[in-house]
């Protein structure tokens, strides 16, 4: 049984496809009327997850519940509970958009004239309702996505997943996404987002998986993660490798750890101006410095590395 | 996957999806069903008043009695082809038509039964509409052709079986070609649909006895034009063979192609 509150629990998650292990063993729990957030570089097995979470995939070994019913035993009952915004847009293009609602809603069983109800109510609140005879084709890429995130809600969910809900949409879009996003945490529906924008993890979700390499390397809120790994600001410095050993041998509190790239060291601390203040007084050059508040991307860079996985 | 696994299928959500194209359809259905029976009907008046000036009779007929039955039967393989495999193929990889409905409680083996329904809906459509123009123009001799319309249904399923088992193999919307000039365009020309192949040598009979549109005119035709012989009911039994063994084939490989 799932642990009372838990929406989805998976223990020991497991995708291969072929040779390739997609996803490698993960535990992760989603409670109810949280936004959990799965944060990765691209090939980190998110989407290969939310996926399995859709029912769409069938897991190669490990155990996952949604609703408390094996996802794959029970796929269709849970798939009725389920709203899906898929990272492509999959709309019907020869629809109109108010059809493409409730042409939807039939595949749930909800009765025409509910269907047409709240269609109406969803175009409205997605602010699509002078689109609503508009073809797809006649759509901006914000408007599709706010009608992909329409039509999830047909059936009115009890957990929606999003799979990049905002990428390639210009950042008035993207707000207007994430404020009609917020707006349904406040109504209590479940969500599980992924992403590979900080912004949008710490924006919108309540708890964080940092996925990489088919892993989850770290599960927590985005404050947490930030105070663990980085503390309140960074320090960063171009200096040569004599002067970073130098500056990684003083014998100081102020640097709470540290990651390096090339010339440029990334110095964590909680008080990254007095940090500088002693580095200024050795002979180290400083000319090139950034003192900065620690966020997010500090957390993801350092537990995912800085450098390409394509 | 695992091959054994049992099919979850149920009836009402095949129908949903046989639904939404029936929605679709509203749309487009103007501007696909001029084109899509000018092809047939153009075979007709060339072949049938052109060929038909120089041909004096076959099997005792006017030219273009002879090719009508058998044009109705081809309207009905290439309306299921058409839906099957084009369509089909646009609908798993550029729309991802099917992609969405997975997402909803409908399975894979919904999804392939509902889209079998569908392209036997638009060849029973197709042949009925071909039956109304050859029945204006005089040339349907028996009220036994009030029975084509079910034998859109049962060609149609056999043509939708054999084109949706082609487009689970498919890499590429390009490959779809080798299935009409390799496969239809040969069935179009060696199954009796415009001359009779009984008198031709052994080999070539037994080829068109390979052929489901052979079977399907030679229903069609005496059906058409009140020749009913025994015969009828085995290439009848053909047909119905054919599906029944077959219809599961491509439920089980478009699984394997869209559930991974």
């Amino acid at each position: 049984m799932a642990a009372e509150n838990s929406i989805v629990q998976a223990r020991g998650l497991r995708k291969s496809f072929g040779t390739t292990e997609a996803v490698r063993g993960i535990d992760f729990d989603v409670k109810a009327g949280e936004c959990f957030g799965f944060l990765g570089p691209n090939g980190a097995g998110k989407t290969t997850t939310m996926r399995m979470i859709g029912c769409v995939s069938p897991s190669t070994s490990g155990s996952l519940q949604v609703f408390g019913l094996d996802t794959q035993k029970s796929g269709r009952k849970i798939k009725q509970r389920l709203g899906v915004v898929p990272q492509e847009a999959n709309l019907d293009e020869e629809l109109p958009v108010e059809e493409n609602l409730t042409v939807y809603a039939r595949f749930f069983n909800i009765p025409s004239s509910v269907a047409l109800d709240r269609a109406k109510q969803l175009l409205e609140f997605m602010e699509l309702t002078e689109k609503r005879s508009a073809r797809v084709s006649e759509l901006s890429g914000g408007m599709r996505r706010r009608l992909l995130i329409s039509r999830a809600m047909m059936n009115n969910p009890d957990l929606m997943i999003l799979d990049e809900p905002t990428t390639g949409l210009d950042p008035q879009a993207r707000h207007l996404v994430w404020d009609k996003l917020f707006e349904l945490k406040r109504r209590g529906v479940t969500q599980i987002v992924t992403t590979h924008y900080m912004d949008e993890a710490e924006q919108l979700c309540n708890r964080l998986a940092i996925m990489d390499q088919g892993q989850i390397v770290e599960n927590d809120t985005p404050q947490n993660l930030v105070q663990k790994h980085i503390g309140r600001e960074v320090l960063e410095i171009r200096v040569s490798e004599k002067e970073k050993s130098h500056i990684l041998s003083l014998n100081t509190e102020l640097i709470k750890d540290h990651d390096s790239y090339r010339d440029l060291l990334i110095l964590y601390s909680d008080d990254a101006d007095q940090l500088l203040e002693v580095i200024k007084n050795t002979t180290i050059n400083t000319d090139y410095t950034i003192v900065r508040r620690s966020g997010l991307e500090d957390v993801f860079l350092k537990l995912t590395g800085r450098r390409l996985n394509e | 996957m695992n091959p054994l696994k049992p099919f979850s299928f149920s009836p009402r959500q095949a129908f949903r999806v046989w639904q939404r194209e029936v929605s679709v359809y509203k749309y487009v259905y103007k501007s696909t069903i001029v084109s899509n029976l000018m092809d047939p009907l153009i075979y007709l008046m060339a072949l049938g008043f052109g060929l038909g000036a120089y041909v004096n009779r076959m099997q005792g007929l006017p030219y273009i009695q002879f090719i009508a039955p058998g044009l109705i039967s081809s309207s009905i393989m290439t309306a299921a082809t058409f839906e099957t495999t084009i369509n089909t193929f646009v609908r798993i990889h550029f729309d991802r038509v099917y992609e969405a409905m997975m997402a909803t409680p409908v399975t894979v083996e919904d999804v392939v039964v509902g889209e079998m329904m569908w392209a036997v809906t638009r060849s029973t459509i197709y042949a009925t509409v071909m039956l109304c123009v050859v029945t204006a123009l005089g040339l349907t001799r028996s009220w036994y052709a009030i029975f084509v319309p079910f034998m859109g249904v049962l060609g149609g399923w056999m043509f939708a079986t054999l084109g949706l088992t082609y487009t689970s193999q498919l890499k590429s919307i390009d490959q779809v070609n080798f299935y009409f000039t390799l496969f239809i365009t040969p069935l179009f020309l060696f199954s009796g649909v415009f001359y009779p192949i009984d008198n031709l040598p052994q080999i070539v009979r037994m080829i068109a006895f390979l052929s489901p549109l052979y079977h399907l005119v030679e229903v069609i035709r005496p059906l058409v034009l009140g020749r009913l012989e025994f015969g009828v009911l085995i290439h009848l039994a053909w047909i119905t063979g054919f599906v029944l063994i077959f219809t599961a084939l491509p439920v089980n490989l478009l699984r394997k192609r869209l559930v991974k």
